[in-house]
């Protein structure tokens, strides 16, 4: 095989890997739902207390709905952005960091433990979000 | 085997490891600074491009030092991974940086083995930046696999798979562009190995 014909054939071959992976993302990526959703979304601070939040949004992923509820005001976090998207570092205030004392903050959706990040995480309606202040048994 | 040739056999050193005898102070210098620099450049662009997700130029470096530098390349992605760990803190990307970048090395030094000259291999290289990029999340996903299961691994791959797509696009379009005159820049001052194989 001539060489430009090797070269044209992997680009064509890099090319069709991009669209099998886009297609398996369609398929089985995150669902995000539009219109209203209903939600319950409640934290659990380190002390085990908790406080319930319940509402309808139209935001398609938590990260949104977060936002809505940080400006809503009885509600605050921080995070930061990295290549593996949003980690959270502090809800309500009480800042969780793992480089001290090995804690974070875990997200269950539905009773589960969460797959995604909070900006991959989409809503759906009658969704229940727990944030939950988790210590790593390692540290 | 003689004892002198058992001797010989047990200080043989890898291919990129190996040095001239005799051992002079001048070259171990040489060899030291030569990857203070590499790490400092790395580390250097790794920040200036960190507010583009997954858009970078470390893995174009990495692939460049192989094929200047050889393996010893890995021992500088080892202290890339311990300089990122001090500046962002331990977690579980720790592990995955410390397979990720010496896997992307050893492929480079086996493509560097068929393309001895740089404008031979210049597409292949482009290629496979592509597929590192396209296959990072992928490769990444090992550690969920060993902690959580397939099903996380999975899921946590394909949530990735729009920054995969963008790291390999990016990956491909920065090796098409800079490749060729990084290596003529390095080539024409005598980086590395192998200065002339341009």
């Amino acid at each position: 095989m001539k060489k430009k014909t090797k070269i044209l054939t992997a680009v064509v071959i890099v090319i069709a890997i991009i669209a099998v992976f886009l297609g398996v993302y369609q398929a089985f990526g995150p669902k995000t739902q539009e219109g209203t959703k209903a939600y319950t979304v409640e934290v659990v601070a380190s002390d085990g207390s908790s406080k319930t939040y319940q509402g309808k949004t139209d935001a398609e992923y938590l990260s949104g709905l977060m936002d809505e509820l940080q400006a809503a005001g009885d509600f605050s976090y921080e995070g930061t952005t990295s290549d593996y998207g949003l980690f959270i570092t502090a809800i309500n205030g009480e800042t969780a960091d793992y480089d001290k004392d090995g804690s974070y903050w875990a997200i269950y959706v539905n009773g589960e433990y969460g797959q995604y990040g909070a900006d991959q995480q989409p809503v759906a309606d009658g969704d229940s979000f727990r944030f939950v202040y988790e210590a790593s048994p390692q540290q | 085997m003689t004892q002198e040739g058992a001797d010989r056999e047990k200080t043989k050193v890898p291919e990129g490891f190996r040095r001239k005898a005799p051992w002079n102070a001048a070259q171990g210098v040489r060899n030291l600074t030569e990857m203070a620099m590499m790490l400092a450049l790395i580390e250097a662009v790794k920040r200036a491009l960190d507010f583009l997700p997954n858009v970078e130029l470390v893995t174009f470096l990495f692939l460049v030092f192989t094929i200047l530098y050889g393996r010893k390349t890995i021992l500088v992605s080892f202290a890339f991974t311990g300089i990122e760990t001090l500046v962002f803190g331990s977690g579980l990307w720790v592990v995955m940086y410390l397979y990720v970048w010496p896997l992307e090395i050893v492929c480079v030094s086996l493509l560097h083995r068929y393309f001895p000259k740089d404008r031979d291999g210049y597409w292949w290289y482009c290629i496979f930046a592509a597929l590192f990029g396209l296959f990072f999340g992928a490769a990444c996903a090992i550690p969920y696999w060993i902690m959580g299961g397939p099903k996380a691994a999975i899921a946590w791959w394909i949530a990735g798979i729009p920054y995969d797509v963008v790291h390999g696009v990016s990956n491909f379009i920065l090796c098409f562009v800079l490749f060729r005159p990084v290596m003529k820049a390095a080539r024409k001052i005598g980086l590395g190995r192998n200065a002339n194989r341009s």
